[in-house]
């Protein structure tokens, strides 16, 4: 699909500016290492299973590019320290890098994290889970494979039974 | 040298001039060459080709790279247009950015603007409904403005004419407030909706919600297919460009349709400056423009000049057109030019949740929705404010997942979602008092990029307006409460003006030169072939959508033109 439609549309030179390939991110503002540390966070809140998790989906480049792009200063410096403070917990917890802890460290030390007294940890940990639950529900692979996202549905039906799946799902 | 001149002269010169190629520059320049006028389009913004100047309209949502957020550096740098709901990151393109186009705010206000082809026919939200007689008798009964030269009856056939073409999706309703148009089959109303219909109409017998009356083509007729329009998708990705026509826009209708008589010159990157006036002739003879990109001054020669730059840019250029004759500017006799502008009052809405038919949902998307015509002070004044309201109403069912926890138990909810209950809501669409002290001027100091003196805004809201605001919650909430809903929020978002995007006036219709500036054929009343069909011809704004009424009045005036001109009289 994105193949072809860039075939279908020519862009005018005046377009340039704002084309996917040229809004790049001209000042990364983590260092490779702690984009590495995202993703691991990242895929330790949507993990691979049976589908791709938030890593394979490269979800992390995308909350790089939120947070660079979209998000003033003060948030950026939240989340920086946000990825430091995870590093040294997660030294002190178990005893090594954030990405060496199995599923079970890491997912108990997030968890710490969501409930944590500090606001600037809870402030992170909300931060980066929402841009990693976004990422990942529009990433492509979730959008064409999973929720079967059409961007033409050629109808609208106002009134239609709720679908059996949802009603037997309610817990 | 002389005959070199006279050359370059003859070469400039057509039948017909059309300033702008929005919604109302498109159909003069459609009416005018249809009826064999080589006309010269002059729109000071880029070229935007059907289909393929859309460039994000195929992208997929996650081909954006901010997945439709704007940046901070776009934000930043955009105050102003960044507040208006339809700008994001796939419409962007199409919206005039703060600092490109400076303007002083005397007062708050949001000036949203497309410059381009096509204006911002768009990027609109594509509603369309008719004014009716109690909009044009209006301001004669309760003498809040002049008198209107023209009644409901001298739009309605020209309603129908471009009804027709455009392609109108609507439902017949019988409503005095809202006379019935030429309708293609209406959109579908969700259960909840039609609730509230019911509810509505059970309670009062003077208040509606019909289906709302949108520029789309829900079954193409011939005249469509004709344009190179097919059926709405309903992707309700409109303001990206539509590659369907599925919607009314300049781009997919009027204007090639103008380019197939082969009678138009479009020129884009071309700002008028001015309309010439010939003191000698005692008549408008041609514009200046600007060359938007190498900034040479340039004149053009016409028998007749369609004005529609959108209203308050067709009040600066007329006021920037002086001459010994007019020197307050172009048929500005009364100094009334640039005065009485008005616009719509958006500030307040309401919302609340549904608790019934929690076994019905609906499927797919609807580009349009429910729409409440007026009806406060309609047969009799019974409020302590002017005028009245109308009102967007839609109702609609989330499905949310439960995004609690981490790792695979989050992963499967996020993937499970579940329906949340019904969710209603609802804005107001106020009329405002068009006074005098609302009006634009030009600075005599600043300039803008191409020299052209920058126009002062000074438009605010009056206590008319806040006890209309607080009418509309309260009787939204007493209709809401009794149709059952619940958790009902009302807000008033204090809004500047100019965010409604309806801005009107400054060179007001009526019947007496002495306080009008255009006659009942959009003329003015002292330069007969200077023609002003955009909105700032308004001389009251009502409570509905403007633009079918600017093209249904472009349709008028340009009809009234041609065969004037036939006469000799203009
Ligand atoms: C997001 C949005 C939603 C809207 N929703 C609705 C709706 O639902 N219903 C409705 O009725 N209206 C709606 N509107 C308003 C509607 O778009 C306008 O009323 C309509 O486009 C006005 O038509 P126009 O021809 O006067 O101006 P425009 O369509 O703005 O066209 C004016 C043209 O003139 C050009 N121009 C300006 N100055 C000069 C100059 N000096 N020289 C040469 N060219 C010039 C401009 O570049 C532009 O192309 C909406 C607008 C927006 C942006
Ligand atoms: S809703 Fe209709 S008009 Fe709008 S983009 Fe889709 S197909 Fe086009």
């Amino acid at each position: 699909m994105a193949v072809a439609a860039g075939g279908l549309i020519s862009l005018p030179a005046w377009a340039t500016n704002w084309t996917s390939e040229t809004v790049q991110l001209t000042h990364p503002f983590l260092t490779s290492g702690q984009d590495d540390l995202l993703a691991d966070i990242a895929e330790t809140i949507i993990p691979t299973t049976d589908t791709p998790g938030a890593k394979a989906l490269n979800v992390h480049q995308f909350i790089q590019k939120i947070v660079t792009d979209c998000y003033d200063k003060s948030a950026q410096e939240t989340f920086r320290n946000g990825l430091n403070a995870i590093e040294e917990q997660a030294q002190k917890a178990f005893g090594k890098p954030f990405r060496e802890g199995d599923t079970a460290q890491r997912t108990a030390l997030l968890t710490q994290f969501s409930q944590s007294t500090e606001p600037a940890q809870k402030e992170f940990y909300s931060m980066v889970k929402g841009l990693t639950v976004r990422g990942y529900m529009n990433s492509e692979y979730v959008m064409t494979n999973l929720t079967h996202y059409q961007m033409i549905p050629g109808h609208y039906y106002g009134c239609v039974p709720v679908p059996a799946k949802a009603v037997s799902q309610t817990k | 040298m002389a005959n070199l001149n006279i050359d370059a002269r003859a070469q400039n010169t057509y039948d017909a001039i059309v300033i702008g190629s929005g919604i109302s520059g498109g159909w003069a320049a459609k009416e005018l060459t249809g009826k064999g006028l080589r006309t010269l389009v002059l729109e000071r913004g880029r070229d935007v080709r059907h289909v393929t100047d859309y460039p994000t309209t195929m992208m997929q949502p996650w081909e954006f790279d901010h997945r439709g957020q704007l940046t901070k550096e776009v934000k930043d740098a955009n105050p102003i247009i960044s507040k208006c709901y339809a700008f994001y990151e796939g419409t962007q393109q199409f919206f005039v950015k703060d600092a490109e186009h400076p303007y002083i705010q005397e007062k708050p206000f949001d000036w949203i603007r497309g410059y381009q082809v096509g204006g911002k026919s768009l990027m609109w939200a594509r509603q369309t409904q008719r004014w009716s007689d109690f909009d044009f008798d209006g301001p004669a009964r309760d003498g809040f403005s002049v008198d209107w030269p023209i009644r409901y009856a001298d739009l309605a056939p020209w309603y129908s004419y471009v009804e027709r073409f455009a392609g109108i999706t609507g439902n017949k309703d019988g409503l005095d407030t809202l006379p019935d148009g030429e309708f293609l089959p209406p959109h579908e109303w969700n259960c909840v909706e039609k609730h509230f219909q019911q509810q509505v109409a059970s309670r009062y017998k003077d208040r509606h919600v019909i289906m709302g009356r949108a520029a789309h083509i829900t079954k193409p007729q011939p005249v469509h297919l004709q344009q190179g329009r097919a059926q709405c998708q309903h992707r309700t990705i409109c303001e990206r460009g539509c590659p369907f026509g599925g919607y009314f826009s300049s781009n997919s209708s009027t204007i090639p349709w103008a380019a197939k008589t082969g009678k138009m010159t479009l020129r884009p990157d071309s700002v008028v400056h001015s309309i010439i006036y010939d003191e000698q002739k005692g008549r408008a003879t041609g514009v200046r423009i600007v060359d938007a990109n190498t900034k040479q001054m340039q004149e053009y020669y016409a028998r007749i000049i369609f004005l529609n730059a959108a209203a308050l840019n067709s009040n600066l250029v007329l006021l920037n057109s002086t001459s010994h004759r007019f020197p307050n500017g172009l048929g500005n006799d009364s100094g009334v030019l640039g005065k009485y502008v008005a616009f719509h009052n958006y500030r307040a809405g309401i919302s609340a949740q549904y608790d019934g038919n929690l076994d019905s949902t609906t499927d797919g998307r609807r580009p349009n929705s429910p729409y409440i015509p007026r009806f406060r002070n309609v047969y009799k004044q019974e409020t302590d404010f002017l005028r009245g309201y109308a009102a967007g109403f839609s109702a609609g069912r989330t499905s949310r997942a439960n995004q609690n926890g981490i790792g695979a138990d989050l992963k499967q909810n996020l993937l499970n979602p579940e329906l949340g209950g019904w969710y209603v809501g609802s804005h107001m669409m106020g009329e405002t008092i068009p006074k005098e002290t609302n009006y634009v001027a030009l600075d005599s100091a600043q300039k803008d990029p191409f020299g052209i003196p920058q126009l002062k805004i000074s438009i605010a809201y009056d206590d008319n307006d806040d006890k209309m605001v607080k009418d509309y919650q309260e009787q939204m909430t007493e209709m809401f409460t009794a149709a059952g809903f619940t958790n009902i929020r009302v807000r008033d978002d204090h809004r500047n003006p100019g965010l409604d995007i309806h801005e009107m006036g400054g060179a007001r219709m009526g019947k007496d030169p002495k306080t009008s500036v255009l006659n009942k054929w959009n003329q003015l009343h002292t330069v007969k072939n200077v023609f002003v069909t955009d909105g700032s011809c308004m001389t009251s704004t009502s409570t509905q959508n403007p633009s079918l009424t600017y093209m249904a009045m472009t349709a008028r005036s340009a009809d009234y033109a041609v065969k004037a001109m036939k006469k000799g009289l203009v």
